[in-house]
């Protein structure tokens, strides 16, 4: 009785509107589903979590899709909505540090057997590298973004930023070069 | 640009396009190579980085959003068929409550007549057929009729006492009195008291063969009177 009284109102239109919503979701999952997986697996070092928190990331988008007034805006966007629901994974359940990066070295090993070892050393480098020097890193490689945008979205200045991402990398040559942590971590 | 500079600006990004860092490149050729060792290992990173992604997951993201819209609008559904069931419910009870609740005539004639305070102002003059019409479409009451003028009357409408409806009319006794007759369709739940009165108006009620007759008048008023005139007219 209720249904079709409310239905009646203007029922065109507000399909038109649910199917472009529906088709923008659609888009953006294509397009950046991708990344966002990829970012939330080096942010918590496990496929099954970092699958999980790409469904919330992309639930949360849907309910608050309306808010996104720039599309170019868009992968920014979910990164952050993305560290919101890491952060909260943390508040929920208190997790091992030292857990979750052997996680990350079962996974990894699981999952690469077949590729060369020096990428599966490097992926145990990028696991072990501290989150405060990996977070901008992954945003550069893998959400492409500036200095700046980096800045933006993890709140800091763009010389704390820039000097990260030097220590980053400057660990992870380091690392690749040093012979005997390559010993230890292959034996 | 200092070596210092130039190789924090390389680690931040080998891939800065700024013309400082480019010109820096152009001059020095050791540096330059060391960009490109850079980006190489950039490219390694990249690929390191570059874990596989299962098949599924766009289909499964868009299923997700999709079974929580579903069941939203489920939910939507559900709340509006409860409060649909609630408004029955209620309109259901009240409205057996309405129906068996013992109706005492008297004191709903009386708050009638107190309410009703225009209709003992009215100075119309009804022909008794017009009351026979009226009285034909109160259900009980279809068969009964006045087969005469009971006197002059100044007023008629329906009325309800508590779900029956009844009709409402005044007239007057031998005096000028005004009188005010309610004629309810006989029903079990109403209770009749003979006589009965406030500090404003006395009251009687008899019985017809179909209906119950209330008079109500000022105490100066002939009920007797009219008592008879509807005894000898309404059938």
């Amino acid at each position: 009785m209720f249904d079709s009284l409310r239905k009646k109102k203007s029922e065109p239109a507000v399909l038109s509107e649910m199917l472009t919503k529906q088709r923008r979701y659609d888009s953006l999952v294509r397009a950046l589903h991708t990344d966002i997986f990829r970012y939330a697996f080096w942010l918590c070092g496990d496929k099954h979590v970092a699958e999980d928190i790409t469904q919330e990331t992309f639930l949360r988008a849907w309910r608050s899709l309306d808010s996104l007034n720039d599309d170019k805006a868009a992968k920014a966007w979910l990164i952050t909505i993305l560290r919101r629901e890491n952060a909260r994974r943390f508040e929920r359940k208190q997790f091992n540090y030292s857990d979750v990066e052997q996680d990350l070295l079962e996974d990894v090993l699981s999952t690469s057997h077949e590729e060369d070892t020096e990428q599966y050393w490097l992926r145990r480098q990028i696991g072990k590298l501290d989150i405060e020097y990996r977070e901008p890193l992954l945003l550069q490689l893998i959400g492409g973004f500036s200095g700046d945008e980096i800045a933006a979205i993890l709140e800091l200045n763009r010389n704390t930023v820039m000097t990260r991402l030097f220590r980053a990398r400057n660990q992870l040559k380091d690392a690749l070069e040093a012979p005997e942590v390559r010993g230890q971590s292959n034996g | 640009m200092d070596d210092l500079q130039f190789r924090r600006q390389a680690y931040g990004d080998p891939n800065n396009q700024s013309d400082e860092f480019l010109t820096h490149l152009a001059e020095h050729e050791d540096d330059a190579k060391f960009i490109k060792d850079l980006k190489a290992f950039d490219h390694k990173l990249m690929q390191a980085l570059n874990i596989s992604v299962p098949d599924d997951l766009a289909d499964k993201l868009i299923l997700r959003q999709q079974l929580s819209q579903h069941q939203q609008s489920k939910k939507h559904t559900r709340y509006m068929m409860a409060v649909a069931a609630s408004v029955a419910f209620i309109v259901g009870v009240s409205f057996s409550l309405l129906r068996f609740t013992p109706v005492n005539l008297s004191e709903n004639s009386l708050a009638h007549v107190h309410h009703e305070t225009k209709a003992l102002i009215m100075e119309q003059d009804i022909g008794f057929n017009d009351v026979n019409f009226k009285l034909a479409s109160v259900d009980g009451l279809s068969d009964s009729k006045f087969i005469k003028q009971p006197g002059r009357v100044f007023f008629t409408s329906y009325c309800d006492f508590q779900g029956v409806k009844s009709l409402h009319l005044v007239m007057a006794d031998e005096n000028g009195n005004k009188v005010t007759l309610f004629i309810v369709p006989i029903e079990k739940r109403i209770v009749l008291e003979e006589a009965f009165a406030d500090n404003q108006y006395k009251g009687q009620s008899f019985q017809t063969a179909d209906a119950y007759m209330v008079l109500v008048g000022e105490p100066a008023s002939n009920l007797e009177f009219v008592k008879k005139e509807v005894e000898n007219t309404f059938i």
